[in-house]
């Protein structure tokens, strides 16, 4: 997957001045999964964005950056979790997925911290609107700014020169926001080709929202090229998701996973009580077999290429479908299609036909231990879970756990915690568990904590934030644990499911170790929060709400309304203030008149 | 001349109710009198009065024109004659008072009663077209509010709110529509006929309905009823004006049939005087009957619990739970695949006899681990280590999670098989079952929660040392959790512990502490297991539930019984403290249901419960079951355990009133200020008198009483101590040891006051002792109550002789000695140690393992019974014992 990430960097300095491109990629991961990575990207020249002239930017996403004052935008929408343990390290390294739920952040030039959040609310109300998300929630108390978390991928230093104002990054989280189709439509809306045609094709919201884990990702981004040629605004749409094969071959009329008739049970006939009645399962140890149309449900339509004129820069490309199986498993492809494999052996890519519908099927096969081998272990994996019971208080606990038995890690740790959730920092403490002993030691804090950033929380307006830099030792866990106090809520800040508990947004882990960074996310955190009692209150309130409303507005209409025949109506009218008015412009009028005649 | 010092003043004077009430003159006695007997002749079944004299006005004819009179007289309930009566007798008196009593038995026997019947009559028949019988006082209520509103309106024309002037003679008539509106059933037509009647009565067009004066007044000369009737309310002597004559005056004036009336209820007024003034009975007496009354109405509270009156059909609080609502599909050839689980853990257990005592192995264990990873779960384990009373439990406990397709660890289910059912049997089914499931879910995309399957080696400290690893809060031999998911939301424990079919489902509830799981989770599981499967769902054991009082009774007491102990009832008990609600079924009986059943109703049931928006809260916590879809909630039977705990309370304040002032003096006092009273009647008789008050008021002595109380109940801490940290072996000498020192202790502690020191404790110090001691019970079990209503009430029932025992001061000595001794023997036997003894033979058990179990509950449970045993029920018997023991001395 890095090679993933290696390409997406070549692709990056690949800049024209407005050009579009898209691309997916499949690569079949362990436990009959799919991991597709679908692309979409299109630049507009600096000078046309600042002038409005839209090609293939999204216009009504241009204009709400340039009111807000946005520089750089990155979007997230991710729902379910990734599985590193048995999927290995994340898509893109993580830079291309956010939190559980909803993650905004974005750079804003302002010429203070107020205006930028002005602006940012600005910005949050536009998204709100346009991506059909509440990301109008995102207020002070989930706003963060964190300083050694993110750093712009763009390149700003040209508008740093011309004495513009100063960027402010602010960052917000929706750890409750469930994504669904109504996100994915604008989503698709953005894209030249609307779904219509290209990879986008393949969109089917009843496949994409039942994937094991899915992100789709928007990024805007100014980019200069090195050689001093004209900047460029970027927008980078991807999506990722991770389908479980079997249940994406399901058809939709037929979903549910009803018992396997017996003849088709697979057994383990070896066992000596095997019988016609009783079966020792065994599990599938070959690569099951799937095509494109059978797992996303839908078939892929021709080639999105919007610019007739960039067939150049298309024909550079290695095409725009790449699956990533060793040569040696057999792929059949639809005829019109070309097939080119890559020197590394673990790839190859499609040119697809301009029209025409394009499918992809591999057929079941001996499952490849080679390929397991490759599965790359993640550098540090991390788990965030909350301990202790009660009402009042508890604690949080963050394990990293490094693999790696010769290096250790270097990461930040960026935490957002709600309001209500108020942490004792001075109860921080670490342990480290070496790999070898498992015996947990006891250490302060200083030695793995290089580097803190810490602001406290104000009660309802904004959250605790929390930025460590952190090393762990090879071959170790490290155990930090703090405890927190449950604030109370006043009783109209309870949402109406209080009893569920209050989302946490999960916790930023960027990984420093190498030049290009990795992003890892926890899982978000339910947090139980002492609740009143509200259904009584709230079954009366409701109740004679109802009644009184009913009651009053029908007396209160009979009592205002006056019930008139449609001739009285008339003469009525005459004797309002309005009736009056016009009887006496009229007579003046006619006096007027007489006076004209007269004369 | 003394009124106690003690002595609370009251929120009224009784002196003036009394005289009140004495004062009622004859005409608002007659008609109190016939409400009473009408109200008494209601209750026999011969004749329906009701309907023999309601206002009906289908029923209205020339042959029932006495419905016209009588409907003011009767009444359909007691309440609605008390609450009339009390509505109308200050009206009527003041009427009567203002009147005379002719007139008012003239108008009131005619046209106040008439004419609103009348009126109601012809709207309701002639207007209305309706049918509906109206009968009470009420009518006669709001009639006379409405001329006292008319009255009242001539005087103060508005009262104003605010700017708003609001005229007062409508004042009737917002009662009337607050009464309408409060009070079901009330006759919103008849009342206002009623106050339009009274309205007129008011403005004077009723005048001519009065009988004139000189009739009246030649009746009243010629029978002489002034003499002949007690409280007649002459012609002459009826009053005016709004507030009638001041009593004072009336005394020295008006009322000459006043003087009679005292004199024919002398004898009452004595023996209420008696008691406000009498402190013997006061403080003496009457606590005795106060608790005892309380006592008896705790008992028979919760003997009533089971009628139909006072219990609840159970429901389904939390609509997302949705019962049963779903298709269960667990079936076909996941079957083949249980037999092969099941085959498969089979091979690895041992043959013969020893198969049933086999424990989860960690060949077995590996087996688990291995099919669980094959169904693509996580699989993980946990190794914990417990030692309690010596004995060591240790064990591996497997688990797996099946994650939520699109979920991220925020919430969870636990399924638990446990290797050892609650009986100590093998579980194997429950187990192969728990393989098959976790399997068959995992193929499942709409789980919204992390299921976690869970197996853990046996029922008693397996899951307990799970939930606490996975709070973080687990002892040091407790192996931390390698895999951990979200907030848990249900618990679900299943037991299949033989190889033929069951028949019925038995449910377990209980937790640790007697907490309970959310009612809910117990419906769902009963609706799941009987509507949707069509098996029975059984619970406390009782197998052959006919529904009747008996069996719910005992079903009640079975549920009590355990609640009480405190201790872990299943594998699920553990969840509780963590509030997470968790039920245990067990399969039992034999029948045609398939351990697929079983599989589909714990599939319902995680479908429900992954349904959950939030975590269960809308149904009751607290409840009492007496069948599976019978209950009754706390708010019905929590009074039982309050009284039989506020008996204690009761009694140990009336005794810190008594040791306030000097019985001696005060009991002569009484006598004198008797007589005193009889002279001056009038006069308020809560005037004080220091120096009678002075004399009464003793100074109390508290060092020792509360050195004592506080000496016994630190005491309790040895034997809570000792029973936690002795070696099971020791446990039978321990307790033996702790039934001779109950004997002994108390007694050496009497003697040692009685005839240990210069200076033997006096009666004051004894009655602070026993009142301190009461106290301090009172008080915890009345705590206790609301959380664990069971225990309290089982350890009130047992401490209620502590109430009434106290020093015996009988001067002869062989009969204060043979008291003493009897009661020492009852009270011996309703000591801890004997009733510990008692119930376990009763229930075939050794002292040991019970002991065992309980420090074990101690230890990883944290029960903390053994802490309501040892620090409030011991220390209380041994002040009770004590406290007789001293009058050996």
């Amino acid at each position: 997957m890095t090679l993933l990430f290696t390409l997406f960097l070549s692709l990056i300095c690949l800049v024209a001045a407005s050009d579009y491109h898209e691309r997916l990629e499949l690569q079949p991961l362990p436990a009959g999964s799919l991991l597709a990575s679908f692309n979409f990207r299109s630049n507009a020249s600096q000078q046309s964005f600042d002038q409005q002239h839209f090609r293939y930017f999204p216009r009504s996403l241009g204009q709400i950056l340039q009111h807000a004052h946005t520089k750089e935008l990155h979007l997230r929408f991710t729902t379910g979790r990734w599985d590193a343990e048995s999927w290995g390290t994340r898509p893109w390294n993580g830079t291309r997925e956010g939190g559980t739920g909803v993650e905004l952040w974005a750079w804003i030039d302002a010429a203070n911290a107020e205006d930028a959040f002005a602006h940012w609310i600005t910005l949050t109300q536009s998204l709100s609107g346009l991506f059909c998300a509440s990301l109008n929630f995102i207020d002070s108390t989930r706003t963060t700014r964190p300083v050694a978390t993110f750093e712009p991928e763009g390149d700003h230093h040209a508008s740093d020169a011309d004495g513009s104002l100063p960027l402010h990054l602010l960052h917000g989280t929706l750890p409750g926001e469930v994504v669904c189709t109504e996100n994915l439509t604008p989503f698709l809306k953005l894209l030249p080709c609307k779904g219509k045609a290209g990879i986008s094709s393949l969109f089917d919201g009843h496949k994409l929202f039942d994937a094991s884990w899915q992100s789709m990702s928007v990024d805007i981004r100014p980019l200069c090229p090195d050689d001093g040629s004209e900047c460029v605004v970027q927008i980078e749409q991807a999506v990722d998701m991770v389908l479980d094969i079997d249940r994406s071959k399901r058809p939709r009329d037929n979903p549910i996973p009803r018992p396997v008739p017996d003849d088709q049970l697979l057994c383990d006939t070896s066992k000596p009580y095997h019988s016609h009645d009783t079966c020792y399962p065994l599990d599938k140890t070959t690569d099951k077999s799937w095509s494109l149309t059978e797992v996303f449900g839908r078939s892929l339509n021709g080639v999105c290429s919007p610019a007739h004129d960039a067939d150049s820069s298309d024909e550079e490309e290695e095409g725009s479908v790449c699956l990533h199986v060793p040569h040696e498993r057999d792929v059949f492809i639809s005829p019109g299609a070309v097939e080119k494999k890559n020197l590394e052996e673990t790839s190859r890519c499609f040119t697809l036909q301009p029209s025409g519908t394009f499918d992809l099927v591999l057929s079941e096969q001996d499952e490849n231990h080679h390929r397991h081998s490759a599965l790359e272990t993640p550098v540090l994996s991390a788990e965030r879970t909350m301990i202790g019971h009660g009402q009042e208080r508890g604690g949080m606990r963050i394990i990293f756990d490094n693999p790696s038995a010769t290096d250790s890690v270097d990461f930040i740790y960026f935490e957002a915690l709600p309001w209500f959730l108020r942490p004792y920092l001075h109860t921080l403490q670490a342990t480290v568990t070496g790999h070898n002993d498992r015996i947990p030691r006891s250490i302060p804090t200083a030695q793995i904590i290089k580097e803190s950033f810490y602001r406290p929380a104000i009660d309802r307006q904004r959250g605790t934030q929390l930025e460590l830099a952190l090393s762990v030792p090879p071959a170790s866990r490290v155990t930090l644990t703090y405890d927190f106090e449950k604030a109370i809520l006043r009783y109209t800040e309870y949402p109406p499911d209080a009893n569920r508990g209050f989302n946490v947004a999960p916790a930023v882990i960027k990984l420093a170790a190498s030049n290009n960074h990795a992003y890892l996310r926890t899982t978000s955190l339910l947090l139980p929060l002492p609740t009143p009692d509200f259904s009584m209150p709230y079954n009366v309130i409701i109740l004679t709400s109802t009644v009184i409303a009913l009651a009053f507005g029908s007396i209160f209409n009979l009592l205002t309304r006056r019930f008139v025949a449609a001739e009285q109506a008339e003469a009525l009218g005459s004797q309002t203030l309005k009736g009056r008015i016009g009887k006496g412009l009229l007579s003046l009028r006619d006096r007027v008149k007489r006076k004209t005649k007269t004369e | 001349m003394a009124t106690p010092a003690a002595l609370p003043p009251l929120p009224f004077n009784p002196a003036r109710v009394r005289s009140y009430i004495l004062r009622l003159p004859l005409f608002t006695r007659l008609v109190l009198l016939a409400i009473v007997v009408f109200w008494l002749l209601e209750l026999q079944t011969v004749w329906a009065v009701i309907e023999w004299g309601a206002l009906t006005p289908d029923e209205i004819g020339i042959q029932s024109m006495h419905r016209l009179n009588t409907y003011p007289f009767i009444h359909v309930g007691f309440f609605h004659a008390l609450l009339n009566t009390v509505a109308l007798v200050p009206l009527l008196e003041r009427f009567e008072a203002e009147h005379g009593t002719l007139t008012s038995v003239a108008l009131f026997m005619g046209p106040l009663s008439t004419l609103p019947g009348g009126l109601y009559l012809l709207v309701e028949k002639l207007i209305l077209h309706r049918n509906t019988s109206v009968v009470g006082a009420s009518v006669w209520v709001f009639l006379l509010l409405g001329s006292e509103a008319i009255r009242t309106y001539k005087s103060h024309p508005s009262f104003s709110l605010g700017t708003l002037k609001i005229p007062t003679w409508t004042s009737p008539l917002f009662a009337c529509v607050i009464v309408w509106i409060l009070v079901p059933n009330t006759s919103f037509l008849g009342h206002l006929c009623a106050i339009l009647v009274g309205y007129l009565l008011g403005l004077g067009y009723l005048k001519f309905f009065n009988p004139p004066e000189k009739v009246l007044r030649w009746v009243e000369g010629k029978l002489n009823l002034l003499g002949r009737l007690p409280h007649y309310v002459s012609v002459d002597q009826k009053t005016y004006g709004r507030y009638g004559v001041l009593p004072s005056a009336n005394n020295a004036t008006g009322e000459r049939g006043s003087p009679m009336s005292y004199l024919g209820s002398t004898q009452r007024l004595a023996t209420l005087r008696n008691l406000r003034n009498n402190p013997q009975f006061l403080f003496i007496r009457l606590p005795y009957l106060l608790s005892l009354l309380c006592i008896v109405v705790g008992v028979v509270w919760l003997l009533l619990l089971p009628l139909d009156e006072y219990s609840r059909q159970t429901y389904i609080s939390e609509n997302a739970l949705l019962p049963g609502q779903v298709h269960t599909y667990f079936a076909g050839s996941e079957q083949n695949v249980f037999r092969g689980y099941k085959k498969e853990l089979e091979g690895l257990l041992p043959e013969g006899e020893a198969r049933n005592q086999a424990d989860l192995s960690p060949v077995i264990s590996e087996k688990i681990q291995s099919a669980l990873r094959a169904a693509g779960l996580k699989v993980a384990t946990q190794n914990y280590e417990y030692t309690s009373a010596g004995i060591t439990h240790q064990g591996q406990n497997v688990y797996a999670i099946v994650q939520a397709p699109r979920g991220d660890a925020t919430e969870a289910i636990v399924l638990v098989a446990t290797w050892k059912t609650v009986e100590e049997e093998l579980n194997l089914n429950g187990v192969s079952l728990a393989l098959t499931l976790a399997r068959y879910f995992k193929r499942w995309s709409l789980w919204s929660k992390d299921i976690i399957f869970l197996i853990t080696p046996d029922s008693k400290s397996g899951t307990q040392a799970w939930i606490d690893a996975y709070h973080d809060m687990h002892s040091p031999s407790v192996q931390s959790l390698p895999l951990k998911s979200g907030a848990l939301q249900g618990g679900i424990v299943f037991e299949y512990a033989f190889d033929h079919r069951f028949e019925t489902l038995h449910i377990i509830y209980d937790g640790v502490n007697g907490q309970l799981p959310n009612l809910d989770l117990f419906n769902t599981a009963v609706a799941i297991a009987g509507g949707q499967m069509g098996i029975g769902a059984n619970m406390q054991e009782m197998w052959n539930h006919d529904d009747s009082y008996e069996m719910r009774l005992q079903t009640i007491l079975r549920g009590m019984l355990k609640q009480g102990f405190g201790s872990a009832s299943g594998a699920h008990s553990s969840f509780m403290p963590y509030h997470i609600d968790a039920i245990t079924l067990q399969a039992k009986g034999d029948g045609w249901q398939d351990e697929m059943a079983l599989g589909r109703t714990v599939e319902s049931l995680c479908r429900s419960l992954n349904n959950l928006l939030e975590h269960l809260h809308q149904s009751f916590f607290f409840y009492l079951l007496m069948q599976a879809n019978r209950f009754v909630s706390i708010g019905t039977y929590l009074p039982s355990a309050m009284l039989i705990a506020a008996n204690f309370t009761i009694m140990a304040i009336a005794l810190w009133l008594r040791t306030g002032y000097d019985m001696e003096s005060s009991a002569a006092a009484a006598a004198v200020k008797l007589e005193d009273n009889k002279k001056d009647e009038a006069t308020p008789k809560d005037k004080p008198d220091d120096a009678a008050n002075n004399k009464a008021v003793v100074e109390r002595q508290l060092a020792l009483p509360l050195t004592l109380v506080v000496g016994f109940n630190l005491l309790g801490l040895a034997p809570l101590y000792l029973f936690n940290n002795l070696h099971h072996g020791h446990f039978t000498i321990a307790a033996s040891f702790i039934a001779l020192v109950d004997a002994v202790l108390p007694l050496s502690v009497a003697a040692l006051l009685a005839r240990g020191s210069a200076h033997p404790p006096i009666r004051q110090q004894y009655l602070l002792i026993k009142s301190f001691s009461l106290l301090l019970l009172g008080l915890a079990l009345s705590a206790l109550a609301t959380l664990n209503f069971s225990l309290s009430f089982m350890v009130g029932l047992l401490c209620v002789p502590l109430t009434f025992v106290d020093r015996i001061s009988c001067s002869k000595a062989p009969v204060r000695i043979a008291a003493t001794l009897s009661g020492l023997l009852v009270l011996n036997a309703l000591s801890p140690p004997a009733v510990l003894v008692a119930g376990c033979h009763y229930a075939g058990v050794s002292v040991e393992s019970v002991l065992t179990h309980a420090a074990f509950g101690w230890d990883v449970w944290g029960s903390w019974t053994p802490v309501v045993v040892w620090c409030v029920w011991w220390p209380a018997w041994l002040v009770g014992c004590v406290l007789l023991g001293v009058s050996l001395f």
